[in-house]
């Protein structure tokens, strides 16, 4: 029963990991640069084919392709908010036009990436095998990749957060996601502020794409499902907050193992209640102000 | 202002223009034949298309055309092919609307099938209601039976043979007592509630039978599960990311079944054997089934997909597509017309021979002489494990144990 | 006096037209059967969806992802009646349970703003999706239905019927005190409130009425697909099409989802037939192109050219 027990918890938290991993950037663009970036799945897709092919072709180590994905990806990231948004935010007539034409210039990027990353490595379900093997705790088993992958994305979610509440370019995103007006005035180059912000998103998804290929198989097309997972977990927790994805996380993580043990089949219909309980309870989600 | 005026109308006039000046007329001598196939280039399907099945009407068709096309007497000349591709974006009703595109406006002379059960089942009534062939290729369901459309050709196998060879196979291993979990779409129902009756019958107690939704993440707790209750044999009923997903967790969790089977994913030698390695599968047991052993055609076809694509053809359907366009072809020669209605005739009556052999459809318009229902991984060949002459290779039972790391 | 008379002709040119193109569609399977008859049912159908999204979430500014629940509703009503119902009356009620559907909705998530509605009406599509999944594997034993068939001029002229009883509806709403209503809760909803308009009952009704026709679009549309099954009619991709419609067309005038759904699928099916392998890609670069060029959509554009236009014809005059 114990056994059991710390069986589905586990389970939980491994998901919720992966989860709060795939949400926390997309918390980020949304939350502070108010991109709702659809596309916010292909750059977890860029990361994880980065990885893969850094794996097959070259033999590198996925937790050292971290390293390379996280760079690519912000490089990727940062120039297309140059490119692309803040031309966007200043011929926009208001703050939600800029959200809806944002969203459909996501979607446009979606498109791209997802072509682009068809025509490089072909539309095929592709994965590699990665410490793929058991470790036991008291009794309750569980993979030593999906171990590395939740300790990461704790590691990854808290230096961020210590870099948002200590440093001067984190206490400056967080003016501007407070107050874009003021912020410009007290001397922060908002559009430079807002491109490093969209950077930051796209290097989370990256590093989630990363640590995810060593868990899950990979194809060009993946990207939605985990935009929408991402997407979920940000309204639950609220937005723009890294704690509050983590939260979020891990609520939809132990709840889908809960549902799973009990009956598999409303493992997702499960996800979808609490998800919307929790909103008509809390409209803006559990951290969200 | 006046420059964003210019230079959105500028994208408006080059967006007409383009539009205007591609649209092609093609109405010309008959010199080709034209084949149009809507099917998912894009979308969640593509993977699907990519390592099953899309890859054989391509080859097919420069295999054909290496040969100077296929002779249609009424033309007197072979007539080469031409493969008109749409994406159907993994979507229904674009499949659907390019379907009647390709046959009302492109007028193409024959159509291939979209990729997927439900697809398959929603193009078939569209082809057979302008009386177009409609081959099935990769997908389909006994339920397509019920409709009873007389253009509709249906090639794979499905759980109406290999649930009761499978049930046989573990019979002769001495399996006493199964789990099975199914995707919750048209393949897991029918596979997972097919099975139940055959198992029952041959005396295995069928201990646990879960659904699953399409699209979860986290398959542990139902290989937990059936590992708790002490089955023999575990059984799922999944496409491909749940067929991967569930053996990369079997193997991670280090739990083991003495025979371990998915109806489809096993198959595919690259996605599967090559993704895991070799001695890791050894002994999973898939849907299927065929291999380079099957006939002297088979060898032959391996080897021409390998020094076309670089890489192995899946060893379930593979067979059976490229086979079935070797028989619509002989078909087609025969009628020495391009017209359906005689092509058809010819195509449900007429036995052809292949790479698979002798190559026929039943009164249902069913392929029969199935190659082999039930395949499992010995060595990195995906042997057929059927009771019966069509077996490469017995059963090995008790599966070995995934390989310590 | 020159004013009046000037909008009374603007007006008759309008309502001319109006009328031809009326005519014009309702002829074109007299003379151009075949395939044409069926691109203009897909584009009707997107338009439809769009120009009922528009009647609710262009004057409130609530961004609704729920449009593939209703349209999933009708698809559903339309498998389960199809077979011993007229199909009018199958469109009908398609309509109906979707209405239904969005008064308890909208009732639901009156404390919801910005991207918590968004969210909200997202999950709703995943949840009926998901849970109608469920219900068919282990309640009914069957995941997927066949929808009987009527001729594609059938469901070509049920498609324009449906889209002429919308614009009218559109239009009388955006005439109405209904609509100036829903207009200023779309500039400031405690504003609003506060004058005295019961802001939640007319957000709702706009809501229940969009879904309507979003219902019955579904219904038509099932007869096509001939079979379907949860995430066939609960695709959630059909939220978001209109959505990107409306803004590619704008959505300051009646006539901009109109032309953004009609330029958008016609674009898309050209590309996917000419590009089947870049046509995401083209596509892409015309969306982000476009949205950068043109941030006020077609209408924006139509509007700039047309003041330049008259401009021009003013300063020879």
């Amino acid at each position: 029963m114990i056994v059991t027990i710390l069986d589905v918890v586990i389970a939980g938290l491994l998901m919720g990991g992966i989860y709060a991993l795939v949400a926390v950037g997309l918390s980020l663009q949304y939350g502070v640069a108010r991109v709702l970036n659809v596309a916010h799945g292909e750059f977890i897709m860029l990361g994880a084919f980065i990885t893969w092919s850094l794996y097959t072709m070259a033999g590198i180590n996925p937790l050292v392709s971290l390293i390379i994905c996280g760079p690519t990806v912000f490089i990727i990231g940062f120039v297309l908010y140059r490119a692309v948004f803040t031309r966007l935010r200043t011929s926009s007539a208001s703050p939600a036009a800029f959200e809806g034409n944002s969203m459909l210039a996501c979607f446009g990027l979606l498109f791209i990436i997802q072509n682009v990353a068809i025509l490089i490595w072909g539309a095929d379900i592709k994965g590699y095998t990665f410490l793929a093997f058991p470790v036991n705790f008291w009794g309750a088993v569980f993979a030593a990749n999906r171990l590395v992958t939740l300790v990461f994305a704790l590691v990854i979610g808290a230096v961020f957060y210590l870099f948002l509440a200590r440093t001067r370019l984190g206490k400056g995103i967080r003016a501007a996601a407070q107050d874009p007006g003021t912020a410009g005035l007290v001397g922060v180059n908002i559009n430079q502020v807002l491109a490093l912000c969209f950077g930051f998103g796209a290097l989370m998804a990256g590093l989630g794409g990363t640590l995810i290929s060593m868990s899950y198989k990979i194809q060009p097309t993946m990207g939605l499902e985990y935009t929408i997972i991402a997407l979920i977990v940000i309204v639950l927790g609220g937005l723009g907050s890294i704690p509050g994805s983590f939260i979020g996380g891990f609520i939809l993580g132990l709840v889908g193992s809960i549902v799973t043990y009990i009956e598999p089949g409303l493992a997702l219909v499960a996800y979808y209640v609490i998800f919307i309980l929790l909103l008509l309870a809390r409209p803006t989600g559990i951290l969200g102000k | 202002m006046k420059h964003k005026v210019l230079a959105g109308s500028f994208v408006l006039v080059a967006v007409a223009v383009f539009l205007v000046g591609v649209s092609a007329t093609n109405s010309l001598a008959k010199d080709k034949i034209r084949i149009g196939q809507a099917i998912a280039l894009s979308g969640p399907l593509a993977g699907g298309v990519a390592i099953a099945g899309g890859r054989i009407y391509v080859m097919w068709v420069e295999e054909v055309n290496k040969n100077g096309g296929i002779y249609v007497k009424e033309y007197g000349k072979k007539l080469p092919v031409e493969l008109i591709r749409y994406d159907d974006k993994s979507d229904i009703g674009t499949m659907t609307k390019l379907l009647e595109k390709l046959i009302l406006e492109d007028k193409v002379d024959f159509v291939f099938p979209p990729w997927g059960t439900a697809w398959l089942y929603a193009a078939a009534p569209v082809a057979n209601k302008y009386g177009y062939i409609l081959i099935g290729g990769p997908g389909g369901a006994l339920k397509l039976k019920e409709l009873s459309l007389p253009y509709f050709f249906q090639v794979l196998n499905f759980s109406e043979t290999q649930a009761p060879a499978l049930a046989d196979i573990f019979k002769e291993v001495g399996v006493k007592s199964v789990a099975i979990i199914y995707r919750g779409d048209l393949h897991g129902v029918e596979y997972g509630e097919a099975m139940v009756p055959y198992f029952e019958k041959r005396g295995i107690e069928v201990k646990m039978k879960k659904s699953y939704p399409p699209g979860i993440k986290d398959l542990s707790p139902l290989l937990k599960e059936a590992k708790s209750l002490g089955v023999d044999a575990f059984c799922a009923a999944s496409y491909p990311p749940g067929g991967m997903l569930l053996t990369g967790q079997a193997i991670e969790l280090g739990i083991n079944f003495n025979a371990f089977f998915i109806t489809v994913t096993p198959f595919s030698p690259n996605l599967y054997r090559d993704t895991f390695g070799k001695d890791v599968v050894e002994g999973v047991m898939g849907g299927g089934a065929w291999n380079a052993k099957t006939s002297p055609g088979a060898k032959e076809f391996v080897d021409k997909f390998v020094a076309r694509f670089g890489m192995e053809p899946d060893y379930w359907g593979g067979l059976y597509y490229w086979s079935s366009l070797q028989h619509f072809q002989q078909a087609i020669e025969q009628a020495g017309t391009l017209d359906q209605k005689k092509i058809r005739d010819i195509m449900a009556k007429k036995k052809f021979n292949t790479a698979l052999g002798p190559f026929w459809y039943d009164k249902d318009r069913y392929f029969v002489n199935h190659p082999g229902e039930i395949g499992q991984w010995q060595k990195g060949v995906f042997e057929v494990i059927d009771p019966g002459k069509k077996r490469t290779a017995p059963p090995l039972y008790p599966k070995p144990a995934w390989p310590k790391k | 006096m020159h004013i009046t008379t000037l909008t009374s002709k603007k007006f008759l040119v309008a309502v001319a037209i109006g009328l031809i193109i009326v005519i014009l569609l309702a002829t074109v399977p007299l003379y151009s059967p075949g395939y044409t008859v069926v691109l203009l049912s897909s584009i009707l159908m997107y338009i439809v969806l769009t120009v009922s999204w528009v009647i609710f979430s262009g004057p409130t500014g609530y961004i609704s992802l729920a449009p593939a629940a209703f349209f999933g509703v009708g698809v559903y009503t339309s498998a389960l009646l199809g077979f011993v119902l007229p199909l009018p009356v199958v469109i009908g009620i398609g309509g109906l349970v979707s209405f239904c559907l969005a008064l308890l909705v909208g009732a639901l998530t009156l404390r919801l703003r910005g991207i918590y509605f968004v969210m909200f009406t997202f999950g709703l599509v995943e949840l009926i999706l998901n849970f109608v999944l469920w219900w068919e594997v282990n309640i009914t034993g069957t995941t997927g239905r066949v929808v009987p068939t009527v001729n594609n001029t059938t469901v070509y002229y049920l498609m324009l019927i449906t889209f002429g009883i919308l614009l009218l509806t559109a239009y009388l709403i955006r005439r109405s005190r209904f609509g100036l209503a829903l207009q200023s809760i779309g500039q400031n909803e405690d504003a609003a409130a506060h004058t005295g308009i019961n802001v939640t009952a007319l957000k709702t009704i706009a809501f229940a009425i969009s879904a309507f026709f979003m219902g019955a679009a579904g219904a038509i549309m099932a007869t096509r697909w001939t079979y379907i099954d949860p995430r066939i009619a609960f695709n959630p991709l059909l939220s978001f099409m209109p959505v990107l419609m409306a803004i590619f067309g704008g959505m300051g005038q009646l006539y901009g989802p109109i032309i953004g759904a009609t330029i958008f699928t016609y674009l898309e099916e050209f590309l996917i037939t000419r590009f089947p392998y870049y046509y995401m890609l083209i596509f892409g670069i015309i969306m982000v192109v476009a949205i950068l060029y043109l941030p006020d959509g077609l209408v924006g554009l139509i509007q700039r050219l047309w003041k330049r236009i008259s401009e021009r014809k003013y300063a020879y005059t």
